[in-house]
Formats: C-alpha cells, sequence, structure tokens
C-alpha cells in the first residue's frame, strides 16, 4: 500500500513535470539532476520533427548543429555539476533540416531544502535577431572594405561570400555593365568555375542573354525560377551554360547609381527550381545597394586618379605649375610640377621666403611689390619675373592668379605659373634666324644686283667719256668745231647727271640697314626696281610690261623690303622663263587698287608655271624647282609681306606661267596726306623719275 | 661717193647711239646708229658697213644673236662687241665666236681705234 502510495506519487510528480513543460508555449524541456532527459513539450517534438526516444540521444545524433554542439555540452555539464543556472546560444535543426538559432537557457528546480530535483530547460527561437546581427555584422564589413578602398574585385568578392553564407546553398555573382558596348564584365563570381564565367565576360548586353541582359534593359529584377522549364527562357544563351553548371533558378536584380543608371547585376543561383523569399528579397536589396556604392566610388576614385595623372602629366608637358595661398595663414599648396620648376624637393614647406630665395635679384623689388599688392586687394593679377637657379641659370616665368574669398571671408588665390624659358629663347632663336634669312635674301639680292648697279653705272659713264673725248677733239680741230663741242659737253653734263641718279636710286635702296616704317609709294618704289633691274631682265631677253595704277594709296611700310619682295618677285618671273623660246618672255608688273583700301602688287610672268600640288610647298623655305636657287627668296618676302599686315600668294595663269601677288592695306587717307607732306619735306631733293 | 668706212653703232642706249657716232666721225669714219638688232638687219647700211660697234644685251635679239644671223646670212661683218655688263667670262666667248673685240664701257678712245683698227684691217 505504501508502495502503491509512493508509486502514486512518482507518478503525479512525473505527470506535474510533464504538465509543466506542456504548459509552456515555447519549446521546453525537463531534465534530471545528472542531465538525461525527462520530459519534452509537444513543441520540442514538433520543431524538429523526431520522437521522445530519438531525442533523448541529442548529444550523439544531429539536432544541434556540429559546430555549436561541443560547447553546449561543455556549457550544460558546468552548470549540472554547479547547479547553477544556464544560458547558451545554438542552432538547432527544425524537422526540414534548416538550423535556427536558439537560446537555451536551463534553471534547477529545488525543493525546501535546496536540493536540485529536476531542471527546466527552456528554448527560445532567436533566429530572426541572430540572422539580422549577422547581417548587419556582414554589411558593416564590406562597408568598411568600401570605406578603405579594396579593390573592387575584392568587395564584390566578399559581398557575393556573405550573402552565400547567409543565404543557403546558394552562388552567387556581380555582373558589371559597360555601357560603352554595352557589355558585361565579371564583377565576381567567386564560387562558380571559370567555364562558367569565362563565356559570360564580354557578353554584348541584350535580352537574349537571359535574365541578367533582362534586368539590365528594363531596369527591373527578374526572377527566372526554373530555366529548364520556364519557357520564357528556352532560347537565352545563358541557360545552356547555366544548366550544364547543375544551375535552376537565376535571380537577376538591377545594381543602380544615384542616378538610375544600371551600373550592373546582382545575380543568386540555385541549383533546385526557386523564388526568393522576403528574407531574402531584403537581403538582395541590401546588398544591391552596397554593391552599387562600392562600384560608383571605385569608378570615381578611378576618374578621380585618371584626372590627377591627367592634370600631372599636362602640367609636366605645358611646365605650368599651379598653387594656391591663403594670403591671411600665408598658408601655400604646391603642385609637383611647380616644385620641379623651382627645384625644390617636394617634401619641403614651401613660404615666401624660400620662393624669394630663387627669384633673380633683379626681380625681387618686383617680386614684393606683387606679394605686397596680392596681399592688400583680391583682384587678379599676373606678371612675369626670372628664376636665378642653383646652377646660375635663368628661368622665365609667366604668373596668373585668381583671388578668391573662401567661407570665413579670407583672401585666397588660386594660379598657375608657367616655365617660359623656353618659349624666351625660341623666340630669341627665331628672331635671330629670321634676321639672319633677311640677310641672305639682302646679301644674295646685292650680288644679282651689282651686276645690274654696274651695267646702269657704265652705261652713262661710257657716255661721258665718248663725248668728253670727241669734245676734246672738236676742241683740237682746226678751226675749233666750237658748237659740236658745245653739243658734245651738254651731253656729257646729262650723261653726269644719270650716272648721279643711279647712285640716288642705289642710296635709296641701301642706305637703311634695319627695318623703318615709313609711307611708301608702291609705284614709285617698283619703279625703282624695274629701273635697276631692267639691264638683267633685258639680258634674259624678258619684256617687262608696267601697268601702273593711278593714285595708288599710300602704303606704310619698310621700303628696303617692300622692294626687295618686287625685286624677288622679277628675279623668279625672269628664271621661270629662262626656257622659254616658243612665245615672248613677257612679263606684267601691275599695281592696283585692292579691296577695303588695300594695295595689291602682281607679277605676271609666261614661264613655266608650277604645279597645283606644289602651290603650299612655294613659300617653305629651302623649297624650290631651280638648280641653283636656294629658296629663301619666297618664303622671307611672305614674312616680310605678312610683317606689313599683308598677304602674298601665287595663282597659276589661264595660260603659261604663274602670277604671284601680294596686297598690303594702305593707310588712311587723312594721315597719309599729312605724312606725305612730311616724308616730303625729309627728301633733300626731288629726282626725275 | 663715201669713201670713208662706214662703222655701224647697234646699241639701245641712246646716249650712246648721240655720243658715238660723234667721236667715231671724228676719227674720220662714217657712222650709223640703230637702236635694235632688228632695225640694223633691215637698213640698207648693212652691206656698207665695215664694222659693227655692237651692244650685247638688247630687248628682241641680242648682240650675239645678231652676230649668229650674220655668220648665217653669210654676211661677214667684223663685230666689235661693246657691253657695260663686265664679265671677263663673256669676251673670251664672243671672241671665239669670231668677234674682233669685246670692249666694256666705259672704255678709253684709244681702246676703241686700236679695236676698229684690227677690225678694218680684217675688212
Amino acid at each position: 500500500m505504501r508502495l502503491k502510495h509512493a508509486e502514486e506519487a512518482l507518478r503525479v510528480r512525473e505527470l506535474n513535470f510533464q504538465l509543466i513543460v506542456e504548459s509552456i508555449p515555447a519549446p521546453a524541456a525537463v531534465i534530471t539532476p545528472t542531465g538525461e532527459v525527462e520530459a519534452l513539450n509537444q513543441s520540442v517534438l514538433d520543431y524538429f520533427g523526431k520522437s521522445f526516444e530519438e531525442l533523448t540521444g541529442w548529444a550523439n545524433s544531429d539536432p544541434v548543429h556540429p559546430d555549436d554542439l561541443p560547447h553546449v555540452i561543455k556549457v550544460r555539464q558546468n552548470a549540472l555539476d554547479r547547479g547553477e543556472t544556464f544560458e547558451v546560444e545554438s542552432r538547432h535543426r527544425r524537422a526540414d533540416g534548416v538550423y535556427r538559432w536558439f537560446n537555451v537557457r536551463g534553471f534547477p528546480l529545488k525543493n525546501t531544502d535546496g536540493r536540485i530535483l529536476r531542471w527546466c530547460v527552456l528554448l527560445t527561437d532567436i533566429d530572426d535577431r541572430k540572422r539580422a546581427e549577422a547581417q548587419l555584422a556582414g554589411e558593416k564589413r564590406l562597408l568598411e572594405m568600401v570605406a578603405s578602398s579594396c579593390a573592387l574585385t575584392d568587395v564584390l568578392t566578399a559581398l557575393c561570400k556573405f550573402v552565400e553564407d547567409t543565404s543557403a546553398d546558394c552562388h552567387c555573382g556581380v555582373y558589371l555593365i559597360d555601357w560603352s558596348g554595352p557589355k558585361f564584365r565579371i564583377g565576381a563570381v567567386p564560387s562558380l568555375p571559370a567555364t562558367f564565367n569565362d563565356p559570360v565576360d564580354g557578353l554584348t548586353v541584350s535580352p537574349h542573354v537571359g535574365p541578367c541582359g533582362h534586368a539590365a534593359l528594363s531596369k527591373k529584377q527578374v526572377i527566372a525560377t526554373d530555366l529548364k522549364t520556364d519557357p520564357l527562357w528556352q532560347e537565352s544563351a545563358i541557360r545552356p551554360l547555366a544548366l550544364a553548371h547543375g544551375i535552376r533558378s537565376h535571380w537577376s536584380t538591377p545594381i543602380y547609381a544615384r542616378d538610375g543608371q544600371v551600373l550592373g547585376t546582382f545575380v543568386i543561383f540555385h541549383s533546385e527550381p526557386a523564388s526568393p523569399t522576403q528574407v531574402q528579397q531584403d537581403l538582395i536589396a541590401q546588398v544591391t545597394h552596397i554593391a552599387s556604392i562600392a562600384i560608383e566610388r571605385a569608378s570615381s576614385e578611378a576618374a578621380l586618379k585618371r584626372s590627377e595623372a591627367f592634370l600631372a602629366q599636362a602640367q609636366h608637358l605645358s611646365r605650368i605649375g599651379s598653387f594656391a595661398w591663403r594670403v591671411a595663414t600665408n598658408e601655400i599648396t604646391w603642385s609637383e610640377q611647380l616644385y620641379r620648376i623651382f627645384e625644390f624637393d617636394p617634401h619641403v614647406t614651401v613660404t615666401l621666403e624660400l620662393i624669394g630665395t630663387r627669384v633673380h635679384p633683379e626681380d625681387l623689388t618686383l617680386f614684393h611689390d606683387m606679394i605686397e599688392r596680392a596681399s592688400s586687394s583680391s583682384s587678379d593679377f599676373q606678371y612675369e619675373h626670372r628664376l636665378l637657379m642653383p646652377d646660375h641659370s635663368i628661368e622665365y616665368l609667366h604668373l596668373i592668379a585668381h583671388g578668391t574669398r573662401n567661407e570665413d571671408g579670407e583672401l585666397e588665390y588660386i594660379g598657375a605659373v608657367q616655365d617660359v624659358t623656353q618659349w624666351r629663347s625660341s623666340e630669341e632663336a627665331l628672331g635671330k634666324a629670321r634676321a639672319q634669312l633677311a640677310h641672305v635674301t639682302r646679301v644674295m639680292s646685292l650680288g644679282a644686283l651689282t651686276a645690274s648697279i654696274a651695267h646702269e653705272v657704265n652705261q652713262p659713264l661710257s657716255g661721258i667719256i665718248t663725248n668728253a673725248s670727241t669734245c676734246l677733239r672738236m676742241l683740237d680741230a682746226d678751226p675749233p668745231n666750237v658748237d659740236g663741242a658745245r653739243e658734245t659737253a651738254r651731253r656729257t653734263i646729262r650723261d653726269g647727271h644719270r650716272a648721279s641718279d643711279v647712285i640716288s636710286r642705289l642710296r635709296a635702296l641701301f642706305s637703311r640697314k634695319d627695318s623703318a616704317t615709313e609711307l611708301v609709294d608702291l609705284n614709285e618704289a617698283t619703279r625703282e626696281v624695274i629701273a635697276l633691274s631692267l639691264s638683267e631682265l633685258q639680258r634674259n631677253r624678258v619684256i617687262v610690261k608696267p601697268e601702273l595704277a593711278d593714285e595708288l594709296p599710300i602704303v606704310a611700310g619698310d621700303r628696303v623690303q617692300l622692294q626687295q619682295v618686287i625685286l624677288n618677285l622679277l628675279r623668279n618671273a625672269s628664271d621661270a622663263m629662262s626656257s622659254v623660246d616658243d612665245r615672248p618672255r613677257q612679263l606684267l608688273i601691275r599695281t592696283e587698287h585692292d579691296a577695303d583700301r588695300g594695295v595689291r602688287l602682281s607679277v605676271q610672268d609666261a614661264g613655266v608655271g608650277f604645279a597645283p600640288e606644289s602651290i603650299n610647298k612655294l613659300f617653305d623655305s629651302f623649297y624650290t624647282t631651280k638648280s641653283n636657287g636656294m629658296g629663301i627668296g619666297l618664303s622671307v618676302s611672305r614674312s616680310i609681306i605678312e610683317n606689313h599686315q599683308g598677304r602674298l600668294w601665287a595663282t597659276s595663269n589661264d595660260g603659261p606661267g604663274a602670277t604671284f601677288s601680294f596686297s598690303i592695306p594702305s593707310v588712311a587717307e587723312g594721315v597719309a596726306v599729312s605724312a606725305v607732306v612730311a616724308l616730303t619735306d625729309q627728301k633733300p631733293a626731288a629726282r626725275p623719275s | 661717193m663715201e669713201t670713208r668706212p662706214l662703222i655701224s653703232v647697234v646699241d639701245d642706249d641712246e646716249s650712246v647711239r648721240e655720243s658715238l657716232p660723234d667721236l667715231l666721225k671724228e676719227f674720220g669714219f662714217a657712222a650709223q646708229a640703230f637702236s635694235s638688232a632688228e632695225e640694223f638687219l633691215m637698213s640698207k647700211h648693212l652691206s656698207e658697213t665695215k664694222c659693227i660697234l655692237l651692244d650685247v644685251a638688247m630687248p628682241g635679239l641680242s648682240g650675239p644673236d645678231l652676230q649668229r644671223e650674220l655668220a648665217r646670212r653669210r654676211q661677214e661683218i667684223p663685230i666689235v662687241f661693246i657691253t657695260a655688263h663686265r664679265d671677263e667670262k663673256v669676251r673670251p666667248r664672243l671672241i671665239e665666236q669670231g668677234a674682233v673685240e669685246c670692249l666694256f664701257k666705259p672704255f678709253s678712245e684709244a681702246d676703241l681705234l686700236e679695236a676698229l683698227n684690227a677690225a678694218l684691217r680684217l675688212s
């Protein structure tokens, strides 16, 4: 009876424990002080999908995730040994095979004298919280990678792995889009082999590709639940490739830039037909956002690096350095190129004093004046100064600065400094070369002219001597022929004047050494040149026909230089006709009014002319069709005419030969009249023309 | 009737055409002046001319052109070239081609007379 009573009491107590756990609305268990499972409620059985008997051997089976099992056993044993409450977080396998996180709390049930009778264990599902925590940690890690400028491939790889870890049994990939193609580029598909990735890299973005192409072009998420059966994807390029790699479902989500453009697509592949859950959609939304940040940041960083490199290269090439100068604090920021120009160590801090040590001593006053002026007003300024370098060479700098006020109202200059040393020296060299060329042509013309001069002078001298001889003979005759002598003496005087005229003309042509601007009557200048070169032209059997316009406006210029040009054109025309025997060697030199009050002079020959294709080369230095010419004449002539604000050109005649012309502007009427008066006053005497 | 030898002056320079005939007449020659080779070729004085004082450079037919033309016509009139263009290379070439002498302007009375005498000895 006592035994029966005791059994009854025990049964009631057992029932009580079972009753207690059954009454708890969450998974709960009762275990003995030694750790054996005594009671489990229905929700535990339901969750695990196992029988009470199966679950009593949990430690040797799979209800607890194998990674968590040792820890769980250890914590539990410790608590049992010490009789203290325990708490552990671990993953537990649900009936469908999915592990979920639980908070497992065990606390002892004691009798009145403190002996532990049983342990009660409560399992609280914390999977959502754990997942959110893990997701947050993963996202944080990814954002840290983006922020610390990790390579884009690394960030995208980590991003894919994160999603693969978070959402079981899937492969992830990021496909970037190069819209210039547009083409797909593999961003990262870390868990699929090259045999799957390589064929996709470089594919043209089109709906034909598959879900990716659709998503990129429609800017919408495309879920291909089953590539194998869905008729929509039967023709797509990706389908055979995916199926060959055991992929059935393909979810493609566009990655948007801030401006809405599609940067790429984020793809999740599954080996079974699948469609995304809300949790997965949230995850996709989150990672595509991170991917977008990473891609945009990478491209803007690449663009920044590119533009920095461009700028540095451009500064180097153009020898331009840039600087910023905050006047109040004297903070100066220099570009790399500026350090190079000044030959300062790029690590030194630039100060005005330091700059001053490089400024040419003669320009120091200018430099200080510039600083003072810049400090007191915020206007833009530019100036040129020289540097005296440590090797005693001199550099010429051109500086331009723009003054602004920053947010605090402080004056700040941003400017550019250009090293113009090479320009300066090449300008000088160019000037020298031009002078030399001009001298060469002058000397060449002189050589050719000497013959003409001799001829022109010898002709009247010959007359003088002949007349003087005749005169003497007439006077010596008996009776003296006084009338005849008087006539010959008169002719002697006339020829003397003629010789003197020639000399005057020569003096006019050669007295001025340097370029001098004066008022020039182009007709008169032309007549002089014709007169001086006539004999040479005649020797070449050239018939000169001048057609000089009446009332030709006066031009301002260097008479000698203009006459050199005319002489050059005459000689060229004559040379061009030297082989002509079947027609008159006629040379037409014409002056006329040109448009806009200009004056035009043209020299037309009946010579060999020039090939149309060589017209552009005619004016090149050292281009010549003559075997004995240096080809400098026309190029120097052109530069002389251009210096007179005019132009020199060549045209082929309708008939044989060519015409070379130049036109130069005339001086304004009022100026011309007064200046001509002044000019005429200067002339010692008018000479007969 | 005219017994004095006729010297023809062919030169485009007017002062030569004025002065030289007067001097030639003072020398005792007869003289005619022509402003171009063409004028001389068409002149009736061509056949009487005993010597030509011929300018080298002239518009149209030059002095050497006239020399060649006369040679072609087989009219062998001694020629003394006169030129204001002092080119030492021209002289031997002209003499080689049959000229008696080549005088550079301005030439002296004595040189002219010597050249004329040499020319007339030939004719």
